[in-house]
């Protein structure tokens, strides 16, 4: 297997709490995975520290071989976090444009995204007119319109209807399938089917790390939300 | 760097607080350098009538309100243009992913240096053709400053302005945020600087001394070296132009320096 990141250890503190405790886990290149676990388990903590914005107690995280949020990767990640960052006073087409801008791309590579992200209707629109849903699409549209080789999207589906949801679920599987890997989070099991490796996190700890049939198997059930809820009872019963 | 400033430049020229901020400067340097000493000409103020408001004052007139007023709103563009990354949350993807935090700084500069500039031309031009319809008007002879002294006067003009909005950026940066750094930015401008010169200045020696090293008085030397009048607010001439300059100049450099050393140490929030 490719690895595009390896977590090892990795032991993460914010203010006097302790978020993630010794969390190892590998992501294999060229691959959609997702990141499952209820609020507050230490999802976003997780991806911040591969992004480089977390400071880190101690461990280690390499992406494509590089020390996380090193100077060479920045050029090759997108980053979509779970509250949209986007300039409200802007349109979504200028949003776009200012990030393709800062890749050095042009307006035509900016067109695309929105496009992508199905918001060519609303493009001229003031992000601030739109609704919370259509917002966190125009984030994901800054995210990806680098065509970067690692996407991170903390919950990108949050908000969305079940159309459009699987619209970006299906965009997620293509850039997984041009090569890029992808890290989506979500609290919502349904999603968990689409991707193809499953991280599942409890209180900062890794609970279960593999295919979402295997996951099933494992658990005994056909259902990914009953797996989850097995898997965390097979563990305090273990602890 | 060149792709940071260009996307700078994008946000900037499409962002339309700053037209308004542009045309807030216009209508000010309009307002009180030549419509109402014009308008006045008859009355109390005759001195400061019709003849200071013709072409050969071009240069002090145009560049007159950037120790004060005209510095305030090039501090709000500084503030606006930086802290407006932490009130959209932005500052985290576009650090995170793309060019390095200094060089995403060193764009966001440069794209402020660009507008700065262009505000201070349009008060020239702006004032150009007041100032030469006031004299077509009264049939006075026009005399133009040379191209000399004009390039001076847009480069200190562009120094003063370029200085307060280094000090919206640094306060931006430092304090994460617009509202704050605004109404901080705009107590020392509007308030403490007059308060130091009109209050403590007269009283005690040593403040007296002390002001020949802040940003404003330094601002309004220079710009009274160029011919700004000394009835305007904020203008005296209380050093020599070349130490002014040097002095305005010093503080630019250590507002963007201490700017990029604070953004570049930090978390991003």
């Amino acid at each position: 297997m490719d690895t595009a990141i390896e977590v090892r250890d990795l032991v993460i503190e914010r203010g006097k709490r302790t978020v993630l405790h010794g969390f190892t886990c590998t992501i294999p290149r060229g691959s959609v995975t997702g990141l499952l676990g209820p609020s507050g388990s230490g999802k976003t903590t997780l991806m911040r520290a591969i992004v480089g914005v977390q400071i880190v107690k101690s461990g280690s995280i390499t992406v494509f071989g590089e020390p996380a949020g090193s100077a060479p990767l920045r050029h090759r990640m997108g980053y979509l976090t779970q509250a949209p960052s986007v300039y409200a006073d802007l349109t979504v087409r200028e949003n776009a444009r200012y990030f393709a801008a800062l890749y050095g791309l042009g307006a035509a590579e900016a067109d695309q995204a929105v496009a992508d992200v199905g918001l060519k209707k609303a493009a001229g629109q003031l992000v601030g007119t739109l609704s919370g849903g259509q917002r966190s699409r125009a984030s994901l549209a800054c995210a990806i319109v680098g065509n970067p080789d690692l996407v991170i999207l903390d919950e990108p589906t949050v908000g969305q209807d079940p159309v459009l949801r699987d619209e970006l679920w299906k965009r997620f599987q293509e850039m997984a399938a041009n090569g890029a890997t992808l890290l989506v989070s979500s609290h919502v099991m349904d999603e968990a089917a689409r991707c193809e490796r499953l991280l599942l996190i409890r209180e900062g700890r890794l609970i279960a790390d593999d295919t979402p049939a295997a996951v099933r198997a494992s658990a005994g059930t056909d259902d990914l939300d009953e797996a989850f809820l097995r898997l965390i009872r097979a563990q305090g019963v273990a602890a | 760097m060149w792709a940071s400033t260009r996307a700078e430049l994008t946000k900037l020229v499409r962002r339309p607080a700053n037209w308004l901020l542009l045309a807030v400067a216009l209508a000010l340097s309009l307002t009180f350098t030549y419509l109402v000493p014009y308008a006045g000409a008859d009355g109390p103020t005759a001195d400061r009538g019709v003849a200071s408001t013709l072409p050969d004052h071009l240069v002090g007139n145009s560049i007159g309100g950037w120790p004060v007023f005209a510095g305030a709103i090039a501090l709000i563009l500084g503030v606006l243009a930086t802290g407006g990354e932490y009130g959209w949350g932005t500052w985290k993807t576009v650090l995170a992913q793309g060019p390095s935090r200094l060089s995403v700084y060193t764009g966001k500069l440069a794209a402020i240096g660009l507008a700065v500039l262009v505000m201070v031309v349009t008060l020239f031009a702006a004032g150009a053709v007041t100032s030469a319809a006031i004299a077509a008007a009264e049939g006075a002879v026009m005399h133009w400053p040379s191209a000399g002294d004009l390039a001076v006067g847009v480069g200190a003009g562009w120094l003063i302005a370029m200085m307060w909005a280094m000090l919206g950026v640094v306060l931006a940066v430092g304090l994460r945020g617009v509202a704050m750094p605004i109404g901080l930015g705009l107590v020392w401008l509007m308030a403490v600087q007059n308060l130091l010169t009109a209050v403590a200045a007269p009283l005690l020696d040593w403040v007296a001394e002390a002001q020949k090293g802040l940003p404003g008085p330094n601002a309004g030397s220079l710009v009274a070296a160029l011919g700004t009048s000394p009835q305007t607010p904020g203008v005296a001439e209380l050093v020599g132009s070349g130490q002014a300059a040097a002095v305005v100049g010093a503080y630019l450099v250590v507002f963007g320096l201490l700017g990029g050393l604070l953004l570049r140490r930090r978390d991003i929030l």
